[in-house]
């Protein structure tokens, strides 16, 4: 199984120290959620995954990466 | 501790409470008593709506955003797998009054059995539900 880090938190303090809320209000999700991505306990989908990097202004794979465990 | 993960607590802790009274009264009366209990099984019913409506209502007005939200995608899939485990447990509790059933017991018991297993089933959903919240899933 393979791990998916994110740069959530470091990108909210990059665009204006926006919190959890809202974040959780652009890409409609709940404050809850958000903070599960942000501390890798939950995987969002893949549409979710792009309406955050759209909410920061970045291509996917710089908000979120992969590493496989051999 | 999130308004979906309230509303679990209050369906978990008002079912095991209102439906404990109920099935402590049947098994005090024994397997050989008359009838459905079906009075005390109406009021086991009203009490426990009018129980998780007030209370809803009640975890509604501290967080009114929260409740009047949708769930997102992160509810839905802790509920499909609480409605998982649940459901292995009524096919469980299902097979299981199945066989017993075969022994012949007074019909009041059966029903009696089958909506204890209903009811453990759907503690099982909340208790599931509650949790997945509680790992952060």
């Amino acid at each position: 199984m393979g791990t998916i880090r994110n740069e959530i938190r470091r990108l909210r303090f990059e665009h204006g120290e926006m919190t959890q809320q809202q974040l959780a209000e652009k890409i409609h999700l709940t404050r809850q959620t958000v903070n599960a991505i942000e501390q890798g306990k939950y995987s969002p989908s893949l549409e979710a995954a792009f309406r955050i990097a759209t909410v920061f202004g970045e291509p996917l794979e710089r908000v979120f990466h992969y590493s496989s465990e051999e | 501790m999130s308004f979906r993960e309230k509303t679990a607590w209050i369906s978990l802790l008002s079912m095991a409470g209102i439906y404990g009274v109920y099935f402590w009264s049947v098994i005090k009366a024994g397997p050989q008593a008359g009838g459905f209990h079906s009075g005390k099984l109406l009021g086991t019913i009203i009490a426990l709506v009018v129980v998780q409506v007030v209370l809803n209502i009640a975890v509604a007005i501290f967080a009114p955003n929260e409740a009047k939200a949708p769930r997102d995608e992160r509810d839905k899939l802790i509920e499909l797998r609480a409605m998982r485990f649940a459901y292995a447990g009524l096919a469980t509790g299902i097979a299981f009054a199945c066989f017993f059933g075969a022994f012949n017991p007074p019909i009041v018991f059966n029903t009696n059995a089958l909506l204890f297993i209903l009811v453990t089933a759907e503690i099982m959903r909340c208790a599931c539900q509650i949790v997945q919240y509680r790992r952060g899933a």
